[in-house]
């Protein structure tokens, strides 16, 4: 079968990096699947429940660098309970045990202990990179580990995790010798930090790229900081305010101009008025801003700043913005390709929020958009199908109006024909989240048009089964469902049973599936795990089959049940 | 698509009014038990109200307990009272950060809103959180601008003299201060003008 001797298709091989690549080619043949799996450095486990950390050592014994997600994605949103699972601990003991050579490990929503980090850290002589992303479970003694015992250590990037922060010395864990830093990011530790061992561990690494600080370090240091790596690409601040008319101000500003390399800039987790003109000099270069946690920047001196971006490639931005200001950005940023909005005052009636004319303008001046997440107040088919007309390139389409029924704003009608007309004109489009007033229609254009779907997501949506039925039966891409507080129920989840096996997930709740229908869909799928996750204090759930059930979540796997589910879950 | 996307004028038979100042949702398809009719006559209808209707319902909107989204439902509850928990979707970790801030304006609540003297194109600012009624705000507006402003009390003259007050409402509309209670006149205003009082 083979023309070539194996070390040649090992070194094609070479070549072929993503994942869904390599799985194919290792399904041509046998000898092919061989020369493949002892080939494979980077493996993606997009549900750490669907596979053992056994088998997958087993398959790839030369795994350089894992990539794991637990929890499933509505845990953002404190959906699902901090328990309930995905714990790294058994992935570190069985590659630890397997004597794996890991050399990055990249984790998403998992509860990773300081026992694992601590292991981690003492297992992997190679070690040199770690991506912690909305994770939770440990502090900084674990994060003291990694600083103290990974030599190589070049990758450090913590991402919106809740970390107990012990106020520690972590940072002061980093031996003297270590000089490999190239990227730091701890802007979302709460604490404080040892602000003379960061300006030390700077100085040291000559190779630091990317440096993420948190509220705790002031504007001095971070001049300090700045000073002493120039070469920076990626930039967060902390704290940002300062007196203009001080020392220190010009200072940073001087220090500020001769890093020519920042693409990237993100933090101002707290701002002083008048400050930012001191970062004016390098937002010509930006082609990445994140304000998305700097509510102190917003008004004329946000507009100011957005009008020097005349790079970027990538905002995440407040609602503050206002329409106006998203008017300015799509005047200014005519490179845009990703966009996200988020809302500035989740919980009162504000008066800053954007509406359909911001992302209408924005459409219009930013012609190379590919991906957005809009919280906006209101939409409107209108604006949608502008939208639409405007940006036909969508991968990535997110829409949550604040009121999550909410018809068009102009009409009253329901949304489904704006949404209909982003799925008709966008081919590519990969993700998509829903809002507003919606009936089953929108999800018949879904599953009309929407070839390309891997990802949905709907919530207060929908009026019968159907609207479920038509996604199922036309989305043959789709990967995962997530749904809440829709009336789809026992019919829609039973017709057709075999589609989740092609599904990595699909998450219900707040719907109208029982009891009743969970367990007869585990009964004919043997190869998923239908989970039940039950948080009240009623007493005997398991008794009535009519029982609405309040959240599912089920998933294909390999290896069956898992064994490490909480009380308050249960596998039917 | 083939089908003509345009917006269709006449209203549907689900709406249960067109009324801005319609607040409470119409007994229309309370009998149904259908959880479409409950979703309409819950959310949907407050979505024709104004979205400035009542500030302490929105504050406790992000706050609400209540864990169960489908038991007692009853159709005298203000619909957004109702357990709309954990929404909008955002990560806890910027809600928190964002709430903070929001406690924080919060502490020292703040509704500035412009206000221009008829005549004179420099306008100011004014935050009525500050004032507790008309009369509090016409003080201040009297001692800002230098000039008599009438209450909205006292009969009004035609005069060029003196001047009257007028505000901006949601719907762009100019009116005169004073018929409305403080607590509506605070979620409709939009900006202030101070106008002589002969235009009136």
């Amino acid at each position: 079968m083979n023309y070539f001797p194996d070390e040649v298709i090992e070194q094609i091989f070479e070549s072929v990096t993503s994942q869904k690549d390599r799985n194919a080619v290792s399904l041509v043949c046998k000898s092919w699947y061989k020369i493949e799996r002892f080939s494979r450095e980077r493996v993606f486990i997009g549900n750490c429940y669907a596979i053992s950390p056994e088998r997958v050592i087993e398959r790839f014994p030369g795994l350089k660098s894992l990539t794991l997600k637990g929890k499933p994605h509505f845990a953002d949103f404190n959906l699902v309970p901090h328990e309930w699972g995905g714990f790294l601990q058994p992935w570190i003991e069985a590659l630890a045990d397997g004597r794996v050579g890991l050399e990055e490990l990249r984790l998403k929503r998992m509860i990773v202990s300081d026992e694992s980090l601590e292991l981690l850290s003492r297992s992997f002589p190679n070690f040199k990179s770690l991506v912690l992303v909305s994770c939770e479970g440990f502090t900084t003694d674990g994060l003291a580990a990694i600083a103290a015992n990974c030599r190589l250590l070049k990758e450090l990037d913590l991402q919106e995790n809740d970390i107990d922060d012990h106020r520690g010395h972590w940072l002061s864990c980093f031996p003297e010798s270590s000089t490999s830093l190239v990227s730091l990011n701890f802007a979302c530790l709460k604490g404080e930090i040892n602000l003379p061992a960061l300006e030390r561990l700077v100085g040291r690494s000559p190779n630091l790229k990317v440096l993420r600080l948190n509220r705790a370090v002031p504007p001095d240091t971070l001049q300090k900081v700045l000073a002493r790596a120039p070469q920076l690409v990626d930039l967060g601040t902390g704290s940002y305010v300062l007196d203009p008319d001080s020392d220190t101000y010009n200072k940073l500003q001087a220090t500020v101009v001769k890093c020519k390399s920042i693409k990237s800039l993100s933090g101002f987790l707290e701002v002083g008025p008048r400050c930012l003109p001191s970062i004016y000099p390098i937002l010509e270069n930006l082609t990445s801003l994140n304000l998305s946690y700097a509510p102190g920047v917003h008004g004329s001196e946000l507009i100011e700043l957005i009008r020097q971006c005349v790079k970027l490639q990538r905002l995440w931005i407040l609602d503050c913005i206002g329409d106006k200001g998203l008017g300015v950005v799509a005047s200014t940023c005519k490179e845009l390709q990703e966009l996200r909005v988020f809302p500035s005052d989740p919980f009162a009636a504000g008066h800053a929020f954007v509406t359909e004319e911001g992302l209408v303008a924005i459409s219009a001046g930013c012609p190379k958009l590919h991906s957005l997440l809009y919280f906006c107040q209101q939409m409107t088919n209108a604006a949608l199908i502008t939208v639409a007309k405007n940006c036909p390139n969508f991968i990535r389409f997110r829409l949550c109006i604040l009121d999550p029924t909410k018809p068009d704003a102009v009409t009253m009608r329901p949304l489904d024909e704006g949404f209909g007309a982003i799925v008709q004109a966008c081919k590519n489009i990969r993700r998509l989240s829903l809002s507003g007033l919606l009936t089953d229609r929108v999800f018949l254009y879904i599953g009309m048009y929407a070839e390309q779907l891997e990802m949905l997501s709907i919530a207060f949506a929908g009026d019968s089964d159907n609207g479920m039925l038509y996604v199922l039966n036309g989305c043959k891409k789709l990967r995962k469902l997530e749904i809440r507080d829709s009336p789809f129920g026992n019919e829609a989840l039973l017709k057709d049973v075999g589609k989740y096996e092609t599904m990595r997930s699909l998450w219900m709740s707040s719907c109208e599936v029982t009891l009743g229908g969970c367990k007869a869909l585990a009964k004919q799928m043997p190869t998923l795990n239908v989970e039940i996750i039950n948080e009240s204090d009623q007493v005997e759930i398991g008794v009535d089959d009519e029982q609405r059930v309040e959240k599912m979540y089920l998933y294909r796997t390999l290896v069956g049940k898992r064994r490490d589910t909480p009380e308050f879950v249960w596998t039917l | 698509m083939g089908r003509k996307a345009a917006a269709h004028s006449s209203s549907s038979s689900i709406d249960s009014s067109n009324h801005p100042d319609h607040h409470l949702p119409s007994p229309t398809a309370s009998s149904s038990s259908s959880s479409l009719s409950r979703k309409i006559n819950g959310n949907y209808c407050n979505s024709l109200s104004i979205t400035r209707t009542d500030l302490s319902t929105d504050l406790r909107l992000g706050l609400s307990i209540s864990t169960s989204h489908h038991s007692d439902l009853s159709s005298t509850s203000t619909p957004r009272e109702q357990a709309l928990i954990n929404w909008p979707p955002i990560k806890s970790i910027l809600r928190s950060t964002l709430a903070g801030r929001a406690a924080d304006n919060r502490r020292h609540p703040s509704l500035f809103v412009k206000v221009y003297l008829e005549g004179i194109p420099i306008g100011r600012k004014l935050n009525l959180f500050d004032h507790d009624g008309y009369s509090a705000l016409i003080s201040s507006l009297c001692l800002m601008f230098k000039t008599t402003i009438l209450c909205p009390e006292n009969n009004h003259v035609h005069s060029d003299k003196y001047h009257v007050l007028t505000y901006e409402d949601q719907e762009g509309d100019w009116m005169l201060v004073g018929d409305v209670p403080w607590e509506i006149f605070l979620t409709t205003v939009k900006r202030l003008k101070i106008t002589r009082a002969d235009r009136c």
